[in-house]
Parts: C-alpha cells; structure tokens; sequence
C-alpha cells in the first residue's frame, strides 16, 4: 500500500463548473453530460486556438488545483483513456481522402499534448507523464503521481484525469457512459491534508461501477468522509482507504 | 537513489527479430533501413522495417489483434521462459506491466477505416482494444495473465524511457515485485504522414550530427524488459526527466531541457559525466535536435565522452525509441568482457557541422576501457517537450 496527500482538488464536466454545482452533484450524483466544454480564458488567445475540447477540459481542472507559484513549479501527471484518438481517427481520414495531414494537427494529436500545452502554458519545466490504461486510467494515474513522488518526494504532483465521449465510429464497442470531464487533484508525499492510500487485489465481477468516471467517485468519495472506496474494472479491485 | 534489475531483454527492430541476430549488427553499425518510393506521394524516404514475420495473436486474445500487439509478442518469445518463471515465482497479482507507446494499432485502425468506408461497418471482431492506447499493456498483461499495474506511458518519443522509469518506481513503492516493461511502435500512415508534414523526413538514410543532416527516418520496434528488485547484473540506476515549456513540436533551441535531463539522471544514479563510457544520444539527424542536444552534451559531459546515434541503423521508433535504445545499451553492457565495453559506432557521412561542438562520435569499432562497474546513458526527448535519460550499468 503506497499513498500521497491530497492538497487540493479540482473538477469540470458540463453543468459542473462551480464549487455549488459540484456539492450539488455530491447531494445527487448522476451521470455526467456527454458534451460541452469550457472556454479555459486563462489560456493566451494564441495557444487557446490550438486546444481541443479535451484540452480545454483537463487544463481547465489543473488550474483550477494549483495557485501562481504552484503552476510552475509541479510535477505532472496527465491521463486520459482516450486521449487524443478521435483527432487522429480525423487525421487517418483526411490521409485516406487527401493523402495528406497538416502539421499542426498531427503535432497536437500526440497523447501527450495536454502535458505539452500545459508546460507552454504555465512555463513548467518539471518531470511530467501521460498515460492510458483502458478501463483502469484513472488508477493507474493515481499510482503514476506516486511514482513521480517516489522519485522527487520534495515535489508537489499535479495529477489531471480527463476524458470526452470516443467518436462515434468506435463508441458503440465500448461500455462505458459518455462524459465529458476532467479531474485534478494536487498531491505530496507527506504534509497537511487527507492522505489517500491505495492498494490493489485480483477482480470481482459481482462488485459494479457506478455510471459515472472513477475519478469523479473519488471526489464524491473524499467529500462524504467514508475510510474506504473500491473502484472496481474488469480484472481488479482498486481499494483507496483514506486517513 | 533506488535501482532495479533489467533482469532479460527481448527486441524486435530492423536489425532483426531478436537480440542475439540484433548484436552483431548493431556492433557493426549495420543499417537496417531500406528505400521505400510510394509511402508517401512524390516523395522518397528510407523506412526501419521489422521484416521478421510475427507470431499469431493466440486466439482467446484475438481482440488485441494487431501488428504492434504482433511485435510486442515477437520481442517476448525468447525471454518467454523467463517471464513465467518470474510469475511463478512471485505471483500473477505482483506483476506490472508498463508499457511504452505513441501509435498503439493506429496501423490496423486505418485498414479498419477503409474496410468501412468500403462496407458501412467496422470489420468483424475489430474491437477497440486493438486501438486504445492502453490496449498493448493490456495485451502484454492478458497474454502472461498478469494482474499488477497495467498501463501505457505515452510521451511520445520518450514514452519507452519513461515506462523503464515508472517500472523502477513502482518495485521501490512495493506495489509489485516484478514489472514487464518497454514499449512497442510500429510504422503507420499517421506517423508517416505526420512527420512528412513537418517537413522533417530525410530522403536519405537519417545522417545525424552532420553538416548534411536533412532529417529523420523513422522505424519500428519493440523493445521490453523484465525488471525485478533484485541486485547484481544490469541496473537502471538513473532517471533524469524535464519539460521544456517551448513548443508541441520543436527543441528549445538552447538544449536546456536536455541539459537538464541529463544532469538530473547523473544526479539520480550519483555518478558523475566522466563516468559515463558511453551515450546514447537521442540524435534524430532533425537539424534542430543535433544541434541543441550536441550543445547539451557538450556542456554536461564535455567532447570526450564517446556518443553515438542509432537511428541510422533502424530509424526513429518514435514511442519505442527509449526502450529500443536503453535495449541497445543493455546489450552493450551484456557484452562487457575483460575490462572493456563494446561501443556503438555512429552511422554517418563523416562531415563535422561546424556550428556544433565536436562531440566524440564513435567511427567504426571501438571498445571503452573501464574500471569498476561500466555506466551507461542513453537520451530520449519527445514532442511537447517531454524529455526523459537513463542511466544503466553493468557488472563491475
């Protein structure tokens, strides 16, 4: 079992844009909405051109868990189950019609262009990671900040899960509710704040996720105080205990 | 300071379909790269090409069936035995699997496309996992049937150093007691057309650090470890990691990104440049790269320290090149006899660009005297500014 403290969190899907709305959902929680995205001003007019929704998303909850100084100077870790595919399913057909890509398009298409905006964009110069991992991304993120506060544990790690609805050329193999949202949470190795613990034992397939992303039931979860929470995926347990 | 023992190697690349072909002509500076005229229109390029046939996908994981799952498979075959004895050993629960890539099966997803546009629905069986990019961690995972962490690291061209990384972290968090670990890319439209776009493809074999450098050839590769706590053989003993805050797809000029990189993994493995018998340097034969990473290089471990790029010999794997290249510095370290350490030559015409430092560029064949332990680096920097070294070393 390995841990981190949690500093600050941070959240965005549609209709879920301000603290009340977010305590609103904690009262109610629902599904998320398939769409939407916010407008993310912070960002230079320039650099905010280039950003998909996706990006406009996730960099949106990483401001919004970090103050001026902590900006540049966090450790990141961005996840995401689906990443950029969609761009890249849009840039295979434009090569099927056209034979031909533009560069920039295919430059912001790499999975880890939200890190890569995010460092332009808040002048961060420090470690950062993307990852996927199918049905367990939001764990296995969770495990990558902490590999990141293994290996500099002076460090704050800025994690951001974030996802929006697969094209529909591909949704339909896939079970899993569309959201569009992202995620943050603003970790340390030790310090003030509520430490959360994880650990992980083989898969139960009678256990059932709820119909919303793991990382929103992290928050819902961290919010009702409860010592323990299961994320369930196909092949594992993940177990969080808080403290 | 926390090391881990890269305890067995597997690789597939353009050299060949496993590391004993892979040895003697990576010592050689053989270029597997071959001329292809019809990859993109109008236009020549030379492509590092796995030409080895691969193995079926089993068919109770046929929903991973696609050519970078194929390749990831033929890397592990002859490290196979070995894997299972490490799972048997420890346990499927406490086996991770991290996995480095940047195309995932974005090279079947195409043919899945077209087979659409022709028929109005995905081919039969094609399955998402084919395509996600966890989806090769997921295969890997499935196919030893290994529950433990699984996930893909996706940094772009530093995403296969980086998966090396994360493998030492989570054994020292003693979350597992064994990771497999690497990456696996294969060559696609997407990443062939991309780089064409950037105008950064050279229609010659990839000639880095020359005055005549023109750009890039681009690969396919895989290369995966298996990684455990213990001690004694080759050792990942340092991870230096930055970002550069400068652009999606272009260097900082200045090679401070890489400069700090590379000092943060000398840090990391405590040792210091003159230490290091040999680097691995990133070293795509872009103009922009050359030049700002000879310019690091130059300041973090002066002009003597023997460097070498093997890209020329199987092109730029792009998400597999850490893996690949941390591969060749382990076999490189494997082959360690006698006080001496077998350098990789560099591949090139030979002509100084007088407007970087003269770095020591390894001509032909040539072995390192050491002392002690011999200590290797190997440089990896990807799109977004995502740079990642690693420090490896052998026997003393």
């Amino acid at each position: 079992m390995s841990g981190a403290t949690v500093i600050r969190t941070a959240a965005w899907a549609p209709g879920i844009e301000t603290e009340d709305a977010l305590h609103a959902w904690f009262a109610a929680p629902r599904p998320l909405a398939a769409d939407g995205h916010p407008e993310a001003k912070f960002l230079p007019a320039m650099l905010r051109r280039r950003c998909t929704p996706l990006t406009r998303i996730m960099l949106t909850a990483a401001y919004g868990c970090c103050d001026e100084a902590e900006l540049g100077s966090v450790r990141t870790v961005f996840a995401s189950r689906h990443g950029s595919i969609n761009e890249s399913i849009d840039l295979l057909e434009s090569i099927a019609a056209a034979a031909r890509v533009s560069a920039a398009t295919f430059s912001h298409s790499v999975h880890n262009a939200q890190a890569g905006l995010f460092s332009i964009a808040a002048d961060n110069r420090q470690a950062s990671s993307s990852l996927a991992g199918q049905e367990d991304s939001f764990p296995a993120a969770y495990l990558e900040a902490l590999t990141l506060l293994q290996r500099s544990p002076k460090q704050k790690v800025l994690l951001v899960m974030g996802d929006v609805p697969l094209a529909a050329t591909f949704a339909p193999l896939i079970d899993e509710p569309p959201a569009s949202y992202a995620v943050g949470l603003l970790l340390a190795a030790s310090g003030k704040g509520r430490r959360v613990d994880i650990d992980l034992a083989p898969g139960d397939e009678t256990v059932a996720s709820p119909p919303w992303p793991a990382a929103f039931e992290l928050l819902r979860w961290l919010h009702d105080g409860e010592p323990r929470l299961i994320i369930p995926t196909p092949k594992r347990r993940w177990i969080f205990t808080a403290s | 300071m926390s090391s881990c023992k890269l305890a067995a190697l597997g690789m597939a690349n353009a050299l060949g379909g496993n590391t004993a072909e892979i040895a003697p002509r990576l010592f050689a500076g053989e270029s597997g790269l071959v001329e292809r005229r019809n990859a993109v229109p109008d236009r020549a390029m030379y492509l590092g090409e796995v030409r080895a046939a691969l193995p079926d996908i089993p068919g109770q994981l046929a929903r991973y069936r696609c050519r970078n799952n194929a390749l990831s498979l033929a890397a592990l075959r002859p490290i196979e035995e070995q894997i299972r004895a490490c799972i048997e050993r420890v346990g499927r629960h406490r086996v991770a699997v991290i996995f480095g890539t940047s195309t995932s099966g974005v090279s079947d997803a195409e043919a899945a496309l077209r087979y659409q546009r022709q028929h109005g629905d995905l081919p039969p069986g094609f399955a998402y996992a084919q395509l996600e990019f966890g989806g090769g961690a997921g295969f890997v995972a499935d196919y030893f049937g290994v529950t433990g962490p699984t996930y893909a690291i996706s940094t772009a061209c530093s995403s296969g150093a980086r998966a090396l990384a994360t493998a030492r972290s989570l054994l020292h968090l003693g979350i597992c007691d064994a990771v497999i670990a690497g990456a696996t890319d294969t060559l696609c439209n997407l990443t062939i057309f991309g780089f064409s776009a950037l105008q950064a493809v050279s229609d010659e074999i990839t000639n880095p650090c020359s005055a005549n450098r023109k750009g890039l050839s681009l690969g396919e590769a895989a290369a995966l470890f298996l990684v455990t706590r213990e001690s004694g053989g080759i050792q990942l003993l340092g991870v230096g990691e930055s970002s550069e805050a400068h652009h999606m797809s272009a260097p900082d000029p200045t090679g401070a990104g890489a400069e700090a990189a590379m000092r943060g993994a000398l840090a990391d493995a405590g040792v210091g440049a003159a230490d290091v018998l040999y680097l691995n340097l990133h070293g795509t034969g872009t103009p922009l790269n050359d030049s700002m990473e000879c310019a690091a290089v130059a300041r973090v471990f002066g002009l003597e320290t023997p460097c070498s790029s093997t890209k020329p010999l199987v092109g730029h794997a792009l998400g597999a090149a850490g893996a690949t290249e941390a591969g060749f510095c382990w076999l490189a370290l494997a082959a360690a006899r006698n006080g001496e350490l077998p350098l990789i030559p560099h591949r090139w015409d030979g002509v100084r660009d007088p407007e970087i430092p003269a770095i020591d560029l390894i001509d032909g064949r040539r072995r390192a005297p050491f002392r002690g332990r011999p200590l290797v680096a190997t440089n990896s920097f990807g799109f977004g500014g995502n740079n990642c070294v690693l420090v490896l070393g052998g026997e003393g």
